[in-house]
């Protein structure tokens, strides 16, 4: 079991025909990933890699029906192309565009929030469920970061996900779905939206959250906890303890502003929710024992 | 990206906000002569990115030509990079407002807020009384509406004309955020003077990096950088930040080069500066290091767990920088990811010593930092 992404469902990838795309495409279908049609304006009729492709969206889905839609598209186009999946009816959208204008990652939450659909990303790697199938870009090759097993993972980085998911299956685990909702300061789904699909899945017995200075993502993660909207044990892992106030580290959600969004804010709130926070990487396996022992 | 003071008034003027009458001045002589021709008294403001220019003395009252000369010359002389300084009329007025707008990811909006208190201590008054700053969701595709204005209005207390020059003044303000495709668009303070007219006594206007592509007129040039080395960096498309110790990070990802960073922290040693040559960026190893060296660090430490940041060309490009750079500095490398097996032999041939543990290579760089022989 996994959330979001699995063998049986469909996807369909718009952008199929350029470098990044194509790439991708050939290990989404080497992991296990249904991959059903591809789209390109201008570029019906080609293949790639046995896969058909269209000019639009709607016409791939005429021919190959699909419950989901990968994105190789630059951020300039996202948003056009987002709708374009919206309008056909697809709720399960990945984008990894880094770089997608804010007023427009604003509308495209907007518009996935006013339809009931999951828009993940952008400035991600994607989504992987180890051993099964992804919507992205993950070398699942790498046996000691993708290793199937029962703890899931939410992220807002790239690299720094594969030194912590290293550091999972180095504590004797392995990844039920992780999901990279991206380090943008507007991502398309929040970390406390997935907790809900954690809680439902039976695979899933404790999450790992790979977080940083910034937003309030981590906060709302505490929420979910206080609520008992989730009840499975989490770890957190945050980036940016001893980073100077008002300098921006690279990812745009990345600003301390007002005192909110502040690494040690996060980390209170996380643990009066009852989470365990990772100071450094190499002690997420001994927190992950400890927070499955005491359940 | 934030701009200064004065980009952000010329946007105001062009939307049709009323802002006060006043001169960009580069010298003493071209502040006085502005002062001149505005009348006195004027305020002599510090064209810098930081905040909190007020309490550091970096905006000044002056009521004659002696004053603004000496006011000037010590805002220039304040050792903080003052190149420009905005020479304006002072406002009488009667209330400081305050109103902004920005961007909420949580609801997916944009919020508009205003409170009858503006000026310096608006943090304060939010923290302490948050009653007093309101707050209006907005729908980027409904936008505007005339509601929001009268209601803010009635509630600030600004009635009659006042209450028509707020509304223009908040949908000129609208129109800057969207055209100008902002993170953030304030006024603080907004006067209200006794006559009923609205002047915007700053402006803060802070332009969405990623839609920057879009609005080639907000270019940044040196200025808007903490060093030289930083606006190269940025020229080159590499993030940067610039810091004062010793270890020059050339790193992969934002979250691992930022955890890199505490680690450091952690083992009590200083980061000369932060770069990251990651995602599109990893072919530029040549680049980064030449970037890092001119730092003069005591060491240079390296590292990467890639998915599309190949580690063996990652690794190929430091053999190869290392060849050309020679640097006298001991480089620290720990690269991981696609491609691994091939980097640590790339490494190896070029006489670096291949680590494959975050933590040990953060280690051996302190050790390498304070002189000593790991």
């Amino acid at each position: 079991m996994s959330i979001f992404i699995d063998r049986s469902v469909r996807v369909l990838v718009q952008g199929i025909t350029g470098s990044e795309g194509s790439f991708w495409t050939k290990h989404m279908i080497g992991i296990g990933t249904q991959v059903v049609a591809g789209v390109t304006p201008g570029k019906e009729n080609q293949q790639v890699e046995g896969v058909p492709v269209y000019h639009t969206v709607r016409r791939a889905l005429r021919e190959h029906p699909a419950d989901a839609a990968m994105l190789f598209v630059p951020p300039k186009f996202t948003l056009d192309a987002v709708f374009e999946a919206l309008d056909a009816g697809v709720r399960k959208i990945v984008t990894i565009a880094d770089g997608i204008p804010l007023q427009e990652a604003i509308q495209i939450r907007r518009a996935a929030l006013s339809c009931g659909a999951r828009v993940i990303g952008g400035n991600t790697s994607g989504v992987i469920t180890p051993g099964a199938a992804m919507m992205g870009m993950f070398p699942y090759w790498i046996e000691r970061v993708y290793k199937p097993g029962t703890i899931g993972v939410m992220t807002r980085s790239g690299s720094l996900t594969n030194e912590i998911t290293a550091m999972i299956v180095r504590g004797g685990f392995g990844v039920s779905t992780l999901v990279g909702v991206g380090g943008d300061a507007v991502p398309g789904t929040r970390f406390a939206e997935l907790l809900p699909d954690f809680q439902a899945d039976p695979s899933t017995e404790a999450v790992v959250i790979i977080g940083e200075l910034g937003g309030t993502m981590e906060e709302e993660v505490a929420e979910a906890l206080e609520t008992k909207v989730f009840t499975k044990p989490v770890v957190a892992f945050l980036a940016g303890r001893t980073a100077p106030e008002g300098k921006r580290m690279g990812h745009a959600g990345a600003i301390v502003t007002a005192g909110k969004g502040t690494v040690k804010g996060k980390i209170e709130a996380l643990e009066r929710a009852g989470a365990y926070v990772a100071d450094r990487p190499s002690r997420i396996g001994e927190l992950l024992r400890l927070a499955l022992n005491k359940r | 990206m934030k701009l200064f003071e004065y980009q952000a008034k010329e946007q105001f003027q062009k939307a049709g906000i009323p802002v006060p009458r006043a001169q960009l001045a580069s010298s003493v002589g071209e502040a006085r002569e502005g002062a001149e021709r505005i009348g006195y008294p004027v305020v002599v403001k510090a064209q810098v990115l930081a905040g909190g220019r007020g309490k550091a003395g970096l905006v000044r009252k002056a009521h004659n030509a002696e004053e603004v000369e000496r006011v000037a010359e010590e805002i220039f002389q304040a050792g903080k990079g003052v190149r420009k300084v905005l020479v304006e009329e002072a406002v009488p007025f009667q209330r400081e407002l305050y109103l902004s707008i920005t961007l909420e990811p949580r609801d997916a909006k944009a919020l508009l807020i205003a409170s009858s208190e503006g000026g310096v201590e608006i943090e304060e008054v939010a923290k302490k009384r948050p009653e007093k700053v309101l707050q209006y969701p907005l729908d980027l595709n409904t936008g505007l509406l005339p509601f929001h204005s009268r209601s803010l209005a009635y509630d600030l207390g600004i009635e009659g004309e006042g209450a028509k020059r707020f509304a223009r003044v908040i949908e000129g303000l609208w129109k800057v955020f969207r055209t100008c495709e902002a993170e953030l668009a304030e006024i603080n303070p907004l006067f209200l003077t006794e006559g009923h007219d609205l002047v915007a006594g700053d402006g803060k206007l802070s332009i969405d990096d990623n839609s920057l592509f879009r609005h080639p007129e907000f270019e940044p040039g040196p200025d808007y950088f903490d060093s030289p080395i930083a606006y190269e960096a940025y020229k080159e498309g590499i993030p940067y930040l610039q810091f004062e110790g010793d270890i020059s990070l050339m790193c992969a990802g934002a979250g691992l080069t930022t955890t890199v960073y505490d680690l450091i922290h952690y083992e009590g040693g200083t980061v000369a500066n932060y770069l990251e040559f990651g995602g599109p960026n990893y072919r530029k190893g040549l680049r980064a290091m030449e970037l890092c060296l001119a730092n003069r660090p005591k060491v240079v430490l390296i590292v990467s767990f890639g998915t599309i940041a190949r580690a063996d060309v990652m690794a190929q490009g430091i053999v190869e920088a290392v060849e050309k750079l020679k640097p006298s500095c001991p480089i620290v490398a720990c690269i991981r990811g696609t491609g691994e097996e091939e980097a640590q032999r790339i490494l190896k041939e070029g006489g670096i010593e291949p680590l494959f543990d975050t933590e040990e290579a953060v280690r051996i760089a302190v050790r390498h930092s304070k002189g000593a022989t790991p």
